[in-house]
């Protein structure tokens, strides 16, 4: 943080030598509070603990408000000093954000470590129940526990044990190297795209039953889905196009007028014209409309969860 | 350069929105009488699922999307605050299936404090919130298994869904589960309206909390987001008639960018300078008049507005060199 920087170094908290004992004390005395701090909050009743919430959320809020609203600072270097007050602020809320998303990252990664272990509690205790499904629960954390052995050994190698980067080559390869390598792009890869192939599938199976023309608006979705349908086989294209333009031709009516780049009405009847003003007259609209109003709702959601008046659900 | 290039209006207009919201919250917490909210039958439909669910003594399916903790997947938690709250009350069992690790600890929170509520802390079952994983087609095939498994009587996918909400709603639908869905992907709405019996719609998904509990700051909440489409759909009208006038008449000044409009003048920069100032814009005469153009026009104009080189060109002092710690060469 800029601020905080410009302290000098031989009294400013923040500065520490790198792998000194002051720093890994400094990082100890920090765990312990942080520690603390989350006990004391789990041990407090749910009425104490909303104050508490809702302040760091309010506090998170204003900063990524007060980001969007600061006039933000022109082609700025990193050495150089605000001229005003105003700019200052900038400054400083430019600095802090990369902080802000580190407090993040770490936020997030502890909350996975909590979600492997909700994961291995379940499974685990359906193995010791000897449940029925316990053979799934078998093998989802033996395979979790390979791979995570496998992952980290070949990022220890590559990272701590690779400095000319002989690794990059595949001919230099171990088991270890190998293994991770099957893992993960040779089995969680394929098998990640072989559920995503399943979708052709259930698209099928879905579309049948949405197209069966049972009510007014299942006959109008049918109707514009056929006409864009159409509109993409080339074969169909060709044909239905080179009749309306027969048609204009044995009418005598020009097709389009060049001089001022606009469609006579006859060419709108070629097909590849009506799907593209179904896509953009009638689709575009709609989505626009649609992305409208969940625009709304989530800046509405945004300010009653920053502004704390949010009750019950989750902000329980 | 013009009034209007001063790039503060599309604030300007997020905080009359904002200002919008907050006095209907105001106005809905002060009146006495009801706001009128429109039947959403998605909604209507929550009781029923959970009733036959308690019928057939199956599960109730609830997942929240795929996305991290943000205001959807909050909004989805909320909604399902709503239904693991009937669930609680029919003794209904409970599944839901997240795919963060952050929603994850959320939700677990927030249906434990359900139960609390309902004084029924002793039938919470912790493994009712499950993590399944954090790779899409992964989750995607877990929660299919469930599904399959457990035969849910009831499914409810509210919240971020992409490519994987295809996969649900078929498998939900493959065992005949009454399915309430909604995202806020517009890409997936269609899939959902195809294989599910209720979908919500667009903003029926922030709406959904104010419809299930009525509360006046959601219901006020509601009605400000009703007065700001308003609004939104007044621009549009605007924007209609005064876009459709210029786009009809001709001008030979045309909006470009200064590496564009100047190129030998550009070239003479150097590459810091090129950096700094290739946002410029200038209005160049082109000599050849042409129908007005989208980025001329006054509204386009409004919401992008143009930079100067003037206003680009910043000079500030440097700070003092400070040697590091540990001292340096």
């Amino acid at each position: 943080m800029d601020f905080l920087a410009q302290v000098d170094p031989r009294v400013n908290f923040w500065a520490t030598q790198p792998g000194s004992v002051e720093m890994w004390l400094k990082i100890l005395v920090g765990l312990v509070i942080s520690a603390g701090a989350i006990f004391a909050l789990i041990k407090m009743p749910t009425r104490g603990r909303r104050p508490v919430v809702m302040a760091f959320t309010f506090l998170c809020g204003l900063f990524y408000v007060l980001l969007w609203i600061w006039p933000s600072p022109l082609n700025r270097k990193p050495d150089e000093i605000a001229r005003s007050p105003a700019e200052g602020v900038s400054f400083l809320l430019a600095d802090t954000l990369p902080i802000v998303a580190t407090i993040t990252n770490i936020l997030v990664a502890i909350l996975l470590g909590l979600g492997v272990y909700s994961l291995i509690r379940l499974h685990g205790g359906r193995i010791i129940k000897r449940h029925a499904d316990r053979g799934f629960s078998v093998v989802l954390l033996v395979s979790m526990l390979t791979i995570t052995v496998f992952g980290y050994l070949d990022w220890g190698m590559r990272t701590f044990g690779d400095k000319e980067g002989k690794l990059l080559d595949i001919a230099n390869w171990g088991f270890v190297n190998l293994g991770a390598d099957l893992l993960f792009d040779g089995l969680l890869q394929q098998m990640d795209s072989a559920m995503f192939s399943m979708i052709a599938f259930f698209i099928l199976s879905a579309a049948y039953r949405a197209f069966r023309i049972r009510s007014v608006e299942s006959t109008v979705l049918m109707a514009s889905a056929l006409i864009l349908m159409v509109s993409l086989l080339s074969a169909v294209v060709v044909v239905w196009n080179g009749n309306v333009t027969n048609l204009a031709a044995a009418m005598n009516v020009p097709l389009a007028n060049p001089s001022i780049g606009e469609a006579g009405a006859l060419n709108f009847l070629k097909i590849s014209n009506i799907a593209s003003w179904v896509t953009s007259f009638l689709q575009t609209p709609a989505l626009r409309a649609v992305d409208f109003g969940i625009g709304l709702g989530a800046l509405a959601m945004g300010l009653r969860l920053w502004l704390g008046l949010e009750k019950g659900g989750v902000s329980v | 350069m013009q009034w209007h290039d001063t790039g503060s209006f599309g604030m300007i207009f997020v905080i009359v929105l904002v200002a919008f919201i907050l006095f209907n919250i105001y106005r809905a917490e002060t009146k006495k009488k009801e706001l009128y909210i429109r039947r959403i039958p998605g909604l209507n439909a929550i009781d029923d699922a959970i009733g036959r669910a308690t019928e057939m003594g199956k599960p109730v399916l609830m997942v929240p999307g795929i996305g991290g903790l943000n205001a959807i997947s909050v909004q989805a938690l909320n909604i399902f605050a709503q239904v693991s709250k009937a669930a609680a009350q029919f003794g209904t069992p409970i599944r839901l299936c997240v795919a963060d690790a952050a929603v994850f600890t959320v939700a677990q929170e927030v249906i434990r404090d359900v139960y609390q509520q309902q004084g029924l802390s002793e039938k919470f079952d912790p493994d009712s919130v499950r993590f399944v994983t954090d790779r899409q087609f992964a989750f995607a095939a877990g929660v299919s298994g469930l599904i399959l498994r457990e035969k849910v009587a009831a499914a409810f996918f509210l919240g971020e869904f992409f490519a994987e909400s295809l996969i649900f709603a078929e498998t939900a639908n493959s065992i005949g589960a009454i399915q309430v869905a909604g995202s806020t992907e517009k890409s997936q709405t269609p899939f959902f309206i195809a294989a599910c019996d209720y979908v919500l719609i667009g903003d029926e998904f922030y709406a959904a909390s104010a419809y299930l509990t009525r509360q006046p700051i959601l219901v006020g909440s509601l009605v400000g987001q009703d007065w700001c489409k308003i609004l939104i759909a007044a621009c549009v009208l605007f924007g209609f008639m005064v876009n459709s006038y210029q786009r009809t008449q001709t001008t030979s000044l045309q909006r470009m960018p200064w590496s564009e409009a100047e190129p030998e003048a550009w070239a003479q920069l150097t590459p810091e300078e090129q950096g700094n100032f290739e946002a410029v814009e200038v209005m160049k005469d082109t000599g050849t008049p042409t129908l007005v153009k989208k980025e001329n026009t006054g509204l386009y104009r409004v919401f992008n507005p143009m930079r100067d080189r003037e206003s680009l060109t910043v000079t500030r002092e440097k700070k003092a060199v400070v040697a590091p710690l540990g001292g340096g060469e």
